[in-house]
């Protein structure tokens, strides 16, 4: 397994992957505050978004919270698995090198 | 906000492995940072507020501080209200660490959140019974910062055991010991017992969470 999965192998995929990642497993996370953690823009966000989507990586679901719509960004087990082979990859690919 | 990563050539791949394997330690980094960062806060206002509030007491009663008195009824308000600000100000604190965030972890920190002034109170009527029933001042005095200790040692504990946290395992056993320690010197030494060992291990490790932070930050 040396194919790094190109999902995930752009930079700000591989950014917004990890932080998801970083949550608990389960975890939702609104779209504003992983704009605030990654320092994105929105529409830059919900373009790379859109490929993990795709990719049945994460799941963007849109609710209200009382009257106020409300965006929450998660990442599926199919994306956690997707990203625990892909660093897997890269510390193959690393101790190739070494 | 910065424009800095709208950069389109973001987009092409990260040119090398290592990079990429840095860039995802920096993620995962800047977010349980970015999670921790009001813990070493919270530290420090219990910190000062033990320190403080507890030398205040031990000012106030006979046989205590050498140096210089303060009315006990006035150490017993600055002692109250050191409690009741710091309480507030981690409440809100505690409310803004996991902002955004919905789901299971949410669940842990909310049973945590709200075991917190439920154990307080918890503690505080069962001294009043005990006053109630007979216990002398002096008693009261050894017992209700020995029982409070306990209940905010215990705290940490499982505070360590949900975020698998040493510095809070080590905090809680030290506030255990303090609560445990205090009331052997009789009064009014275990109140400059709890500033000191209690206090200081909040104050300290307060500190040694915002250094550790502060260096994954550089890292």
């Amino acid at each position: 397994m040396t194919e790094l999965d190109p999902v995930i192998h752009a930079a700000a995929r591989l950014r917004i992957t990890a932080t998801l990642a970083g949550l608990t497993e389960g975890d939702r996370i609104t779209f504003p505050r992983l704009q605030e953690l990654l320092d994105m823009t929105a529409g830059n966000l919900s373009t790379h978004l859109r490929k993990l989507e795709d990719a049945e990586y994460v799941v963007v679901e849109k609710t209200h919270q009382g009257r106020t719509p409300t965006t929450f960004v998660s990442l599926t087990r199919r994306g956690r698995r997707a990203f625990e082979d892909y660093t897997e990859t890269l510390r193959h690919l690393l101790g190739e090198k070494s | 906000m910065t424009d800095q990563h709208t950069d389109p050539d973001l987009d092409e791949a990260p040119p090398s492995a290592d990079e990429a394997l840095a860039l995802i330690r920096q993620q995962q980094t800047a977010l349980e940072r970015d999670q921790l960062s009001g813990i070493p806060w919270m530290l420090g206002v219990w910190g000062v507020a033990w320190s403080v509030g507890f030398l205040a007491l031990w000012s106030g009663y006979d046989g205590g501080n050498p140096w210089f008195r303060i009315p006990l009824p006035i150490a017993a308000i600055v002692f109250a209200a050191l409690l009741i600000g710091s309480a507030v100000v981690s409440a809100v604190i505690g409310m803004r660490l996991n902002r955004g965030v919905r789901g299971p972890s949410n669940f842990s920190g909310a049973v945590y959140g709200i075991a917190w002034p439920i154990v307080a109170l918890s503690a505080y009527l069962i001294g009043v019974a005990l006053a109630v029933n007979g216990m002398d001042r002096t008693m009261q005095s050894l017992f209700f910062p020995a029982i409070y200790a306990l209940v905010a040692g215990c705290m940490y504990i499982m505070g360590a055991a949900i975020w698998r946290s040493i510095d809070q395992l080590v905090l809680g056993i030290i506030l255990i010991v303090a609560g445990t320690v205090a009331p052997f010197f009789g009064a009014p030494t275990n109140n400059l017992v709890m500033a000191l060992v209690g206090g200081g291990a909040l104050l300290i490790s307060g500190l040694v969470m915002h250094l550790n932070l502060r260096r994954r930050r550089r890292a």
